[in-house]
């Protein structure tokens, strides 16, 4: 390439780049709207200068390798070596990207990317060297992509692998800036959803602790309904001490009305006082006895990030610039920019890789409080959550509480009932105000807390309704959304409905489906587990061993099934002992990695039914570390056996679909154990005892 | 006076009511060991201190005179990775990744304490490192890879 022409293009080499984009301001909430991705955007995010390639990874990295699928598309498209591309993780100053959610990186992005690298690679190839690239669209099957060229279906050494493995500074809190203060925002130990604030505290002890900075009234906007007292401190061990000797007095209001949580969305309670408003199945089965009738209560449950989210803040030169650990960068921009009356051009959100999002990361609330700081002392500033706070201020997993009904006549469901009360998910009260919840809770259903209730299989007359209530925790998406509870409670049932018509559970299922590849999954992972050559049910000594199964489809394009083998004690202990798994997500980019998402949904699944709770107190989340909200460990962890169905269906996620299937597995071989129907989770081994 | 990754370093008189991993992290610029609760139950600030696995968060910086300390930057020479590294590059551990360094330090310990250790001793070793992601598999592979290799 032509050096001396790329200098004269003033440093800018050839960029495939369309120029920034407009910032979104709306209403208060800043809700987040941005486009799906097209080529024209795609353009913006790869680069081509002096023989090397920039790729601007257009989604946040947050463990689902995100950057290693996208730099396999882009060296296939662009067809160089793997060493050719460089990727870069973005930033606000780019067009605003959607949020990293629902595992649609891969089903959206793969496209308009390879359509941008094709584009770049001709334009280098007829010898441009400066200059925006025009993106003309050429058909899939002139994309090497999407007939498996290059870098498709290999699992390279992932990106950032290298970094990871040597320590290398890439999160939030790694960030270090000249200058920088420790910041935390004190907030009262009460719900979120209960008016708090900061009445009275003692400065002269605080500024008497070593390393003490500073005490921020401006501690940027409440989170839910608690105002905050900001802290600062040159050390970030003083932190704890500083807190301690403000000793701060909180006014709090009065209890939440729902502050018995599991009272309040009582399924039970509710059906009695009416049906449920929202319909996601519009069939009307018959009046009469039910062969199954089965009650599933599924608690709150927090994502359990190892990072507690972090942010580093400066302001400097009337600019803010943000490092943060966010599933979203942009909505940070948007809300703090509102927030604290700036611009959006006063404003970079700089992307770091995040240290497990699963759904948490996206909204803004420690990147507001180091702004808020460092806006206050005109320094940087690094935020990291404390444990505590990280489970008392993030939003979780709704608890939810379903009532299952089915009918059967002649080994088919003919009628079929599922009713569930839970809290938001797409609505969190996290991020509406209240008097636009009463808004959106009179005309809105919630999608995410529907997720998974329109069943994939032939049931006769089904009928599925849902409620969601506000309630005095914050809760949102979660891996999956409602497809978890709502798959462990469905697929609990339908083992029920099999055992009431006396059939195989995986023949019983296959026999109500229409969709051939949800056949598929579920005849493959009978097949890896030789399900049909080995008993459901036998005794080890004083062991009992049961096997499940369960499958489903996320989002209507994904497919998944999963057999659990488990192990119970006779005090009822639980060890799942072996999981395989079949999944069928179209053309697959990284199998290795795809791989990985399984392994990482399986031992969700696994949590989902072993152990994940968050215990509260009159409404407040009194979960304070990992030994009061444990998470799944290395002991517990069974064998796993996965198995990637290789189709030529277009390419769709994988990072939450075995959440579908992993959940009933476990619960249908507790039961094949046991003979216990699990229908309160997690677990509560005294239930299990022989 | 103690020693970090082979370089003998103080710890400046106002960092001595810090624990180890702010030590680390905020004075001496390593940010390979991780915050993750700071109270000794995740396992993502895991360091080496003289030959054992230890949880930085809850060790204090004044009981670091005449010690040897080893963290994740100091375990590759040069551009040859440890064992362990290359392991955990092979298996592909890293998801969010994390909780990775505490996890690569904790097996480092154990495979120099007990180079062939038993699936019983890696899980005795290793169940105090959680991963959200669920990378357990995974480690398990890689440490039996590293153990070849070793
Ligand atoms: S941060 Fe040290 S054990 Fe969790
Ligand atoms: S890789 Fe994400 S917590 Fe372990």
């Amino acid at each position: 390439m032509n050096r001396r022409g790329f200098l004269k293009a003033g440093g800018v080499g050839l960029v495939a780049l369309i120029g920034g984009g407009a910032a979104v301001f709306s209403q208060v909430p800043v809700i987040p709207s941005r486009p799906e991705p097209d080529f024209e955007a795609a353009a913006g995010w790869i680069a081509y200068r002096d023989g090397r390639y920039t790729l601007t990874l257009p989604r946040a990295e947050m463990g689902q390798n995100i950057a290693t699928a996208m730099k396999q598309i882009a060296c296939t498209e662009l067809d160089v070596d793997w060493d050719a591309v460089d990727v870069e993780l973005h930033d606000t100053a780019r067009a605003g990207v959607k949020p990293t959610v629902g595992s649609e990186s891969v089903m959206l992005f793969t496209e308009p990317l390879a359509q941008a690298c094709a584009a770049l690679r001709d334009a280098v190839a007829a010898g441009r060297a400066t200059g925006e690239v025009e993106v003309v669209a050429r058909p899939r099957s002139a994309l090497k992509v999407f007939q498996r060229g290059g870098a498709i279906g290999q699992s390279p050494v992932i990106a950032q692998g290298l970094e990871i493995v040597t320590g290398q500074p890439i999160y939030a809190a790694d960030i270090d800036r000249p200058g920088m203060l420790f910041g935390r925002v004190l907030r009262a130990p009460a719900s979120t959803e209960v008016r708090s604030r900061p009445v009275a505290w003692n400065a002269d002890a605080a500024q008497a602790v070593a390393g003490f900075v500073a005490v921020v009234e401006d501690a940027g906007p409440p989170i839910g309904q608690a105002q905050g007292l900001g802290i600062v401190a040159s050390r970030p061990g003083a932190l704890d001490a500083i807190a301690e000797a403000l000793a701060v007095e909180w006014d709090v209001g009065s209890d939440h009305p729902r502050a018995d949580v599991g009272a309040a969305i009582d399924v039970d309670t509710a059906l009695a006082a009416g049906p449920l408003p929202h319909v996601s199945l519009d069939g009307a089965p018959e009046d009469g006895a039910w062969d199954v009738d089965l009650r599933v209560d599924v608690p709150l449950a927090a994502h359990g990030p190892i990072e507690p989210r972090a942010a580093v803040a400066e302001w400097a030169d009337e600019r803010l610039t943000i490092w943060a650990g966010s599933q979203d960068v942009f909505y940070i921009r948007d809300v703090v920019a509102d927030a604290f009356s700036l611009g959006a051009d006063q404003v970079l959100v700089q992307s770091c890789r995040v240290g497990g999002g699963f759904g948490g990361k996206t909204i803004c609330t420690v990147e507001a409080e180091a702004a808020a700081l460092s806006l206050a002392l005109s320094a940087p500033v690094k935020v990291q959550w404390t444990r505590p706070q990280e489970f008392a201020l993030a939003f979780h997993r709704p608890p939810s509480s379903h009532r299952i009904k089915a009918r059967l006549q002649d080994g088919r469901v003919t009628d079929w009932d599922h009713a569930q009360v839970s809290s938001h998910v797409m609505f969190t009260s996290a991020v509406l105000p209240s008097w636009m919840q009463r808004g959106t809770d009179l005309f809105a259903g919630d999608g995410g807390v529907e997720r998974g209730m329109a069943v994939p299989y032939r049931l006769g007359r089904a009928r599925a309704a849902y409620d969601a209530l506000r309630l005095p925790v914050h809760t949102g998406p979660w891996r999956g959304l409602g497809a978890g509870p709502n798959a462990l409670a469905t697929e609990s049932a339908l083992d029920e409905a099999a055992r009431v018509a006396g059939l195989d559970p995986l023949a019983f299922r296959l026999a109500h489906i229409d969709d051939p590849r949800l056949a598929a999954v579920l005849e493959e992972v009978g097949r890896i587990a030789d399900w049909s050559g080995t008993a459901q049910s036998a005794q080890r000594g004083e062991t009992r061993i049961g096997r499940g199964i369960a499958c489903g489809i996320y989002k209507e394009v994904s497919y998944a099934a999963t057999v659990a083998e488990v192990a119970v004690s006779p005090d009822g202990r639980v060890r799942v002992t072996h999981l395989w798994c079949t999944h069928e997500c179209g053309l697959v980019v990284n199998p290795d990695q795809v791989k990985a998402q399984c392994e990482g949904n399986l031992l969700w699944s696994l949590g989902m039914v072993l152990t994940d709770d968050l215990p509260l107190d009159r409404g407040r989340v009194a979960a304070e570390y990992f030994s009061d909200a444990p998470i799944p460990t290395l002991t517990e962890t069974p064998e796993i056996t996965i198995a990637l169905l290789d189709t030529d269906n277009p390419p769709v996620g994988a990072g939450e679909t075995a959440m579908v299937s992993g959940p009933g597995a476990i619960a249908n071989a507790i039961r094949a154990a046991t003979g216990h129907r699990l229908s309160r989770f997690p677990v509560d081994v005294t239930e299990l005892a022989a | 006076m103690f020693r970090l990754n082979g370089q003998s370093e103080d710890v400046p008189g106002d960092w001595s009511d810090e624990p180890l991993l702010h030590l680390l992290r905020e004075h001496f610029g390593l940010k390979g060991a991780k915050f993750g609760c700071g109270v000794g139950l995740c396992g993502a600030c895991k360091v080496i201190v003289d030959g054992e696995a230890v949880r930085s968060c809850t060790f204090p910086a004044s009981a670091l005179e005449g010690t040897e300390v080893r963290t994740i930057e100091g375990l590759a020479r040069g551009e040859n990775l440890h064992p362990v590294q290359a392991a955990w590059l092979a298996e592909a551990v890293p998801q969010c990744g994390y909780c990775q360094s505490g996890q690569i330090m904790s097996a480092v310990a154990l495979l120099e304490q007990n180079p062939a250790p038993s699936d019983t001793d890696v899980d005795a070793a290793m169940d105090g490192n959680l991963c959200r992601c669920g990378t357990y598999t995974r480690i398990r592979k890689a440490i039996a890879r590293a153990t070849e290799a070793v």
